[in-house]
Formats: C-alpha cells, sequence, structure tokens
C-alpha cells in the first residue's frame, strides 16, 4: 500500500526527516544513559513548527489539519532515534488540543501562543499513585474557595512534570457524584503557591522524557484557571484521548518503519553459515511481519486521522490504532534484537534502546489491556452492571 | 420513528448495562443510574454523529446533555437547526 500524501504534506514531512535526521540524533545515546531532557533541541523542533501545526494562526499557529499534523508526527517518529523528546513533544501537542477544543476564546488566545512556540512547556497531570488504568478513581480534589479553587492531592508519573511550566491537572470538584460529572480539569502554574514538582523518576526507556511527581497542597487557583465547564472532567479526558491515541502511534508507526529498515539492512549484510542471515525463513518471516503491521497501521492510522480531523468520535477507531502499532512496535523491537544477535543485546546497536522505549508504548495512554477492553465493549460486549436499578 | 425513540433503542441494544431497566423512559436518569458511564458517552456520541449528521462541539459535551433520552434529544435538536 503506498499513502498518498497532498504535495504540500510530502514536502513538509521531507523536511522534518531531513531536519531530523541532520539534528536530533547527534548524542541520543548519551543522553540516553544520563537521562537528560534536551531543552535546546526541544527549542529546534519549536523552531521547525512541530508544535505549532494544528493549531489556527491566531494563536500562534500554523493552521493545518489533523491529518497533515499526523502525517507530520509520523515523520519525526521515523527520523528521530530521541523517543523520550518526541514523546515529550506530543504531550505539549497534546495539552494544546484539549486547550483548543474546550477552553474560553480567552483561554486560547492567552495559553494558545506559548504552546505553539514552545515558550512554555506544559504537562497533563492525570495519574496519580493509587489510581492508573482507573483514572477517574483520583483522589486529587478541587474546593470552591471565593472565586476560585483550592486544590489538594499528589500526581506521579507525570509526562514532563518536572520540567513544565504550566499543567493541566485534573480533580474532582464533586466526589458525591459518578466519573461522570464530578471531575473538572485546572490549569496551575509553576509558582502558584502550594504547587511544586518532584525530581524526575528514573526510568527502563524513554529516558530524555522527564516523568515526576507533582503536589499541590492547598495550592489556590482562581476561577479562570478552569478549562471547560465545572464537571466536564471526565468527557473531556475521554475526547483528549482520542486524539493522543491518534497522534502517538503516528510517532510509534515512524519508528516500527525504522526498525523494519534498520532489520532488513543487517539481515542483509550479516552472514551466517555463507549466505545473508535474511535468507533464513526463521528470519524473513520476522521482517515479514514487520512489513504487514507496517502497511496495516497506516491504514488504521489514517483512518483514525481521518475521522478526528472531521471532528467525529472515534473511540474504537483510535483504541484499535493504538493498540495494534504499540503492540506491533514492541514485537518489531523484540525480533529485532533476536535477528541482531548478541549485537542486539549491546548499546551499539540502537534496537536495544529502541527496545525499552517500545515497552512504554504498551503503557501510557491507556494500556493495551484498557484498549482491548474498549474495543471488546464497542465490539458489543456489554460492560459489568454495577448498580442494580428497581 | 421519533429521535427520542432512535436514541432509546440504541441506549437499549448497545450500552445498557442492565436489561431490567427496559423500557427506558424518556426522563430516566442515565448517568446517576449508571445506564450509561464515560465511555458510554463516547459510544452515544458517534452514534448520534453518525445517526443524525450532526457534530457536538466541545462546548456542548456536558454530562447534563446526556442525563436523559430528553436531554440527548434537545441535544441532537438543537445541532439540526444550527
Amino acid at each position: 500500500m503506498e499513502l498518498t500524501f497532498t504535495e504540500e504534506q510530502a514536502e513538509i514531512r521531507k523536511t522534518i526527516i531531513s531536519f531530523a535526521q541532520r539534528e536530533l540524533n547527534i548524542d541520543v545515546a548519551e543522553r540516553d544513559k544520563a537521562g537528560v531532557f534536551p531543552r535546546g533541541l526541544w527549542n529546534r523542533c519549536a523552531e521547525m513548527r512541530i508544535l505549532a501545526s494544528l493549531f489556527p494562526e491566531p494563536y500562534g499557529g500554523d493552521g493545518f489539519d489533523f491529518t497533515t499534523t499526523v502525517s507530520i508526527f509520523h515523520a519525526l517518529g521515523y527520523a528521530c532515534k530521541d523517543s523520550g523528546l518526541v514523546h515529550s513533544l506530543i504531550t505539549q501537542v497534546m495539552c494544546g488540543i484539549l486547550i483548543h477544543l474546550f477552553a474560553s476564546r480567552d483561554q486560547a488566545a492567552r495559553l494558545l501562543p506559548d504552546i505553539a512556540s514552545g515558550r512554555l512547556i506544559y504537562a497533563q497531570a492525570i495519574t496519580e499513585p493509587g489510581s492508573g488504568s482507573d483514572a477517574l478513581a483520583m483522589r486529587t480534589t478541587a474546593v470552591k474557595k471565593g472565586d476560585g479553587y483550592l486544590l489538594n492531592g499528589s500526581k506521579t508519573m507525570i509526562s514532563n512534570g518536572p520540567i513544565a511550566d504550566r499543567v493541566l491537572v485534573f480533580a474532582a470538584t464533586d466526589p458525591t457524584k459518578k466519573a461522570l460529572g464530578g471531575f473538572s480539569c485546572f490549569l496551575v502554574s509553576t509558582g502558584d503557591a502550594g504547587f511544586s514538582q518532584g525530581k524526575p523518576i528514573e526510568k527502563m526507556g524513554l529516558r530524555t522524557l522527564m516523568n515526576g511527581e507533582l503536589f499541590l497542597s492547598d495550592c489556590y487557583v482562581p476561577a479562570d484557571a478552569l478549562i471547560g465547564r465545572e464537571g466536564q472532567g471526565a468527557i473531556l479526558f475521554n475526547e483528549v484521548m482520542e486524539w493522543e491515541r491518534t497522534l502517538i502511534p503516528a510517532c510509534l508507526l515512524g519508528e516500527l518503519e525504522r526498525v523494519l529498515e534498520e532489520t532488513v539492512q543487517y539481515a542483509q549484510e550479516r552472514e551466517a553459515f555463507d549466505r545473508p542471515i535474511g535468507n533464513f525463513q526463521a528470519v524473513s518471516h520476522k521482517i515479514a511481519n514487520m512489513k504487514m503491521n507496517v502497511e496495516l497501521g497506516k491504514l488504521a492510522l489514517y483512518h483514525a486521522a481521518a475521522l478526528k480531523g472531521s471532528r467525529k468520535h472515534a473511540a474504537l477507531e483510535t483504541s484499535v490504532a493504538k493498540l495494534f502499532i504499540s503492540e506491533s512496535l514492541k514485537q518489531a523491537c523484540l525480533d529485532a534484537v533476536q535477528i541482531h544477535g548478541g549485537y542486539g543485546y549491546m548499546t551499539e546497536y540502537e534496537v536495544e534502546r529502541e527496545l525499552r522505549d517500545s515497552i512504554a508504548s504498551t503503557i501510557y495512554s491507556g494500556t493495551s489491556e484498557i484498549q482491548a477492553n474498549i474495543i471488546a465493549r464497542l465490539a458489543g460486549l456489554k460492560p459489568h452492571a454495577t448498580t442494580k436499578l428497581s | 420513528m421519533t429521535t427520542s425513540d432512535v436514541i432509546r433503542n440504541f441506549i437499549t441494544n448497545e450500552i445498557l448495562h442492565n436489561p431490567s431497566v427496559i423500557p427506558l423512559g424518556d426522563d430516566e436518569s442515565l448517568i446517576e443510574s449508571g445506564i450509561i458511564d464515560s465511555l458510554g458517552i463516547m459510544t452515544l456520541l458517534a452514534f448520534v454523529e453518525r445517526e443524525f449528521s450532526v457534530e457536538i462541539p466541545g462546548d456542548d459535551l456536558l454530562p447534563e446533555n446526556f442525563a436523559s433520552i430528553s436531554a440527548i434529544t434537545a441535544l441532537i435538536e438543537r445541532q439540526m437547526v444550527r
């Protein structure tokens, strides 16, 4: 299958690939080992307008459609070997999408330019020590006080959390209500009294992405820190997840294509028993699976992108894209390490880092198990009845 | 079939946790009773947009607009006249 990009999309992708291969891959192994966030490269990505693509021009963006934006991140995932940096950029764009979809015009005008330009770093805080996949079991509260809200609680493993200038915090505004109607989203800024950021948590992969804890202790925010309406948090969260489950797989699909290319090249060059190892079916069939998943992944990804771009709701299609592409990438990385043999296990060959990074993709933005639950439900399986009705 | 009937059929056949509530009344509480949850709303939204050729904007993605069949019907009818 050959994807047909418009002339403009193809030109932008070419520019992004050239930029990323030229500038973003220098010292990536050292950065990974040190676990440092490459702020200089983040700024270069911002200068290349990677963060601005989707947002309207009046808000500092470039006003491209969603499919074009997906194609940009698809290209970035392919060409940039620093998956932590890529994830950090997606986190920023996702915060922008949430604000663009749900904030007031005044809020959007005030906040989006700094997101699009990359001047300020944003994070989205949902996960808590006691609630991961069960996101809406969160305990952070926001209680009305005067003209604003008083926030209390803690968040953990928040992408960009330790380095963020602004954080979109989800909190319970009415614990007596069920998840629907009981949660809201607030903008918290570094420097707000009662808000503090923990140090980056060391991780297995995505080591240039900074994840950490956030603490809210009687943190007062004014009324205009509320994003969307009070009680809209759960719906807002689910809607934003659909966009995220399209943008993230775009990068993962690019990575999958890169792993495929690296593995094909190695299988052609490496010889054993007087012939290239790619001539052995035990190797070639693994590569065939990678290629098959790349082609199917393109269909799933751009189908989901087209739906979200036309503002359709697409819980099924986005979960399919996220589950299929992330699991395909993880399997491809495992196979790539196996095909590279002993060299694949050495850090000198990059498939070792790619495998570590790929494992995270089946956990963040909803684990593979959560995606499967959503798909099963949308395939017609009824949820467990938790409420007895008279 | 009225808009309310189309919505009722969809909820009954595709979303309902507990068949014992059939038939669903127009003003029966859908959220407080746990008939639809946050994913149920997204499922319902996709159906509504496809079935009635409307787009529900972010401003209208509010729990109260999905609180009952009457509320959902009113939401759809507001979008159809826009």
